[in-house]
């Protein structure tokens, strides 16, 4: 049960690579939040139940409810809808993006002595993730893809964390709660002041600083 | 007395908060870095007094460091003075300065006494957050485009780094602690594999934070768009906190007695942040960019003497400090002349010994102090550096590293020079010389203390200091 959520966590990646339109992004993450909770609910089994309780409200109303919420309203103040002018089209998007999924998904079937302690197919879709979103981070033209992207990173690091088998100290979930703190506010308010001021969100746009020339 | 350091700025912030005073900014800055200080001193006086607690500590491995801080920041504190003064904006924004200062300086301080990993690694996070609004602070198109990039790049690293300790968790087997000195002590059990990989993730996100080639971009853009203060805050102890935390897992690495593969990584950013200062300092417009390309050099020869062990563990304990004294210095002279001349621009900056005499010593004195000329500090630490290399028999590297350095040098002082003595333009002399009531003795005194300090220590080292810098590598 929970390695099919797991997969399924996976395969929204490739939808995240394949789709232009920000607002399906957004609701991916959205999907990406609601598995998270569902494999963090049966990931813990010797843990106290208020540190679950604590883990899975955090996953299901940052990543699930409030993330998507602020991202969609930024989409709407920034009147940005599609994300078009990707490096690379979607056809080859797909095909990378199933390949790094592939590799991950060896890693979990393949057995390393060494990773006993974690959860092969949750490490395996973990770093896959991770890989995919820092791709996709680079092929992007536009500033909130490359947050959607940044976030969608953020969970699958989160998903590296539930793979360890053993318990992760609460300090480490104040951790990620930090770090989705700073997805939200820097880069939601970064957002919405870049559009102000340059009346688009392309990322091009951010390459006014330069060395050989002064135009400072 | 260790949680006071800690408290004390929210406190401050809260009656900021209410208060919305351009002086009463000035006297809580003032004195929690007076307060900061007096931490620093009574590790040395009456150290039961500090009373460590089980997630802070203030202890021989991390004394140099807040040390470090504690010094820049009181002398950044008392050059605030003057230039919020000198600040055009509303009493708010002010408000809203100070208190991120404050949020800055505090999350550095945790970052520093943390004993934990994973708390450490939340305070740098934290000062990502509170640097990130001071980079904005001017509120124009290329302080966005620069607290963006600042943003955006190191929320990655430190989400990378996260990524490390998340494997180093993995390493430990049936262990679970994030805790330094149970680190150290059951290291030997570790899984050298998961090791290696966790320390490379660590090495690439703090790395980005410290400003290592090739995941530096950032900071060019930051250290010049910054405030010079900030500039300066960022430059000489911002740097120093992600490495510290680098230098904590390498030491777990020494421990495991697996360091070889750390060894090279270092090696290789080290020897790149060199190159790419060598070859982007040439080309530079800007002054401020030039200071900001400094500092990557500086933490590419931290790595580099990193990586090299030895008595290049005592020399990057000297660069360190040395770099941090010299840079500050340096970046709040550069704040004068951004006063003065109101241009980043190097081309815009001519004859600044005709206009304003302390400022041109002080920029020249920064100058030759960072170049390493004897008898700045740094001139000691590149000399046991480049003698350590000769040691080790690596005489490529050591010609490497004398040449590129020999470039860096050549490129900030044809810089240098041609802002202090080139041809006098009577209307930009007329124009700068306006600029000078803004002027006061307090933005000249930081960086000749600072300065005076860097070039002592170049001639004598007192024992205690030198006994402190040799338990940081060994505590």
């Amino acid at each position: 049960m929970e390695n099919g959520f797991i997969i399924l966590f996976g395969f929204t990646m490739l939808y995240l690579a394949t789709t232009s339109r920000l607002k399906a992004h957004i609701g991916t993450l959205s999907v990406q939040g609601f598995l998270l909770f569902l494999i963090c609910s049966l990931a813990f089994k010797h843990t106290p139940w208020y540190m679950i309780l604590f883990l899975t409200l955090e996953t299901l109303v940052v990543k699930a409810i409030v993330i998507p919420m602020f991202l969609n309203k930024v989409l709407k103040k920034t009147h940005s809808n599609r994300d078009t002018d990707a490096n690379i089209t979607h056809f080859y998007c797909l095909i990378i993006s199933s390949l790094i999924l592939f590799g991950g998904l060896m890693l979990g079937v393949v057995k390393i002595p060494s990773i006993s302690m974690i959860n092969p197919i949750c490490f395996g879709i973990a770093l896959s993730t991770i890989l995919i979103s820092l791709w996709l981070i680079t092929i992007k033209h536009k500033i909130l893809s490359n947050v959607i992207d940044f976030i969608a990173m953020e969970n699958g690091i989160f998903l590296l964390s539930l793979s360890v088998a053993k318990e992760m100290p609460l300090l480490v979930n104040i951790g990620v709660l930090l770090d989705v703190f700073i997805a939200i506010y820097i880069l939601g308010l970064f957002v919405s002041q870049i559009n102000k001021e340059f009346c688009d969100m392309e990322v091009a746009h951010l390459s006014d600083l330069k060395d050989y020339e002064y135009n400072d | 007395m260790i949680n006071l350091v800690l408290i004390l700025p929210i406190i401050f912030c809260v009656f900021l908060f209410l208060v919305k005073n351009k002086t009463t900014n000035n006297i809580a800055i003032v004195s929690y870095s007076i307060i900061h200080s007096i931490l620093g001193i009574l590790y040395f006086l009456k150290p039961e007094l500090i009373k460590n607690t089980q997630y802070f500590a203030l202890n021989s491995s991390n004394i140099v460091f807040y040390i470090v801080l504690s010094v820049v920041f009181l002398a950044v504190a008392f050059y605030n003075i003057p230039y919020s003064k000198n600040m055009e904006f509303d009493e708010k924004r002010i408000m809203r300065y100070s208190i991120m200062t404050l949020i800055f300086v505090m999350s550095m301080t945790g970052g520093i006494l943390a004993n934990n990993l994973g708390l450490a690694w939340i305070f740098i996070e934290g000062t990502t957050l509170a640097s990130a609004y001071l980079i904005y602070f001017n509120k124009t198109k290329h302080t966005i485009e620069a607290a963006w990039k600042y943003v955006f790049i190191c929320s990655i690293g430190i989400a990378l780094a996260f990524v490390g300790i998340i494997l180093l968790t993995v390493s430990q087997g049936n262990m679970n602690t994030l805790n330094y000195s149970e680190l150290y002590q059951c290291a030997k059990n570790f899984n050298h594999f998961w090791l290696n990989i966790a320390f490379v993730f660590i090495l690439f996100g703090m790395g980005t934070k410290m400003g290592l080639a090739p995941v530096h971009f950032w900071l060019p853009d930051a250290h010049a768009q910054a405030p010079s203060p900030i500039s300066a805050l960022l430059s000489a102890t911002l740097l120093n906190c992600a490495f510290l935390v680098i230098l904590n897992v390498y030491k777990v690495l020494i421990c495991a007695d697996c360091v070889s593969f750390a060894k090279l990584m270092l090696l290789t950013m080290g020897v790149l942040s060199l190159f790419v200062t060598s070859v982007f300092l040439y080309h530079t417009t800007n002054y401020k960019r030039m200071l900001a390309y400094s500092s990557i050099e500086n933490m590419g020869i931290i790595a580099l003497a990193t990586s090299l062990g030895g008595g290049a563990y005592f020399a990057l304990m000297i660069h360190l400090i040395g770099h941090s004294l010299i840079k500050a210095s340096y970046f709040l002279t550069a704040g004068n002349i951004l006063e003065i001349f109101q241009s980043k621009k190097i081309k815009s900056v001519r004859a600044l010994g005709h206009v304003d005499k302390k400022t041109s010593w002080l920029w020249i004195a920064s100058c030759l102090g960072i170049c390493a000329f004897p008898p700045s500090i740094l001139f000691i630490s590149e000399f046991l550096i480049a003698k350590e290399m000769i040691l080790q028999k690596k005489y490529v590297l050591c010609f490497l590293f004398l040449f590129l350095l020999t470039i860096i040098l050549f490129a900030m002082a044809r810089v240098v020079f041609a802002m202090l003595f080139d041809d006098k333009n009577e209307e930009r002399f007329e124009r700068a010389k306006r600029n000078m009531p803004k002027m006061s003795g307090l933005m000249y005194l930081p960086q000749a203390v600072l300065l005076t300090l860097a070039f002592v220590l170049g001639l004598y080292l007192p024992k205690f200091l030198q006994e402190i810098m040799r338990n940081t590598i060994v505590g």
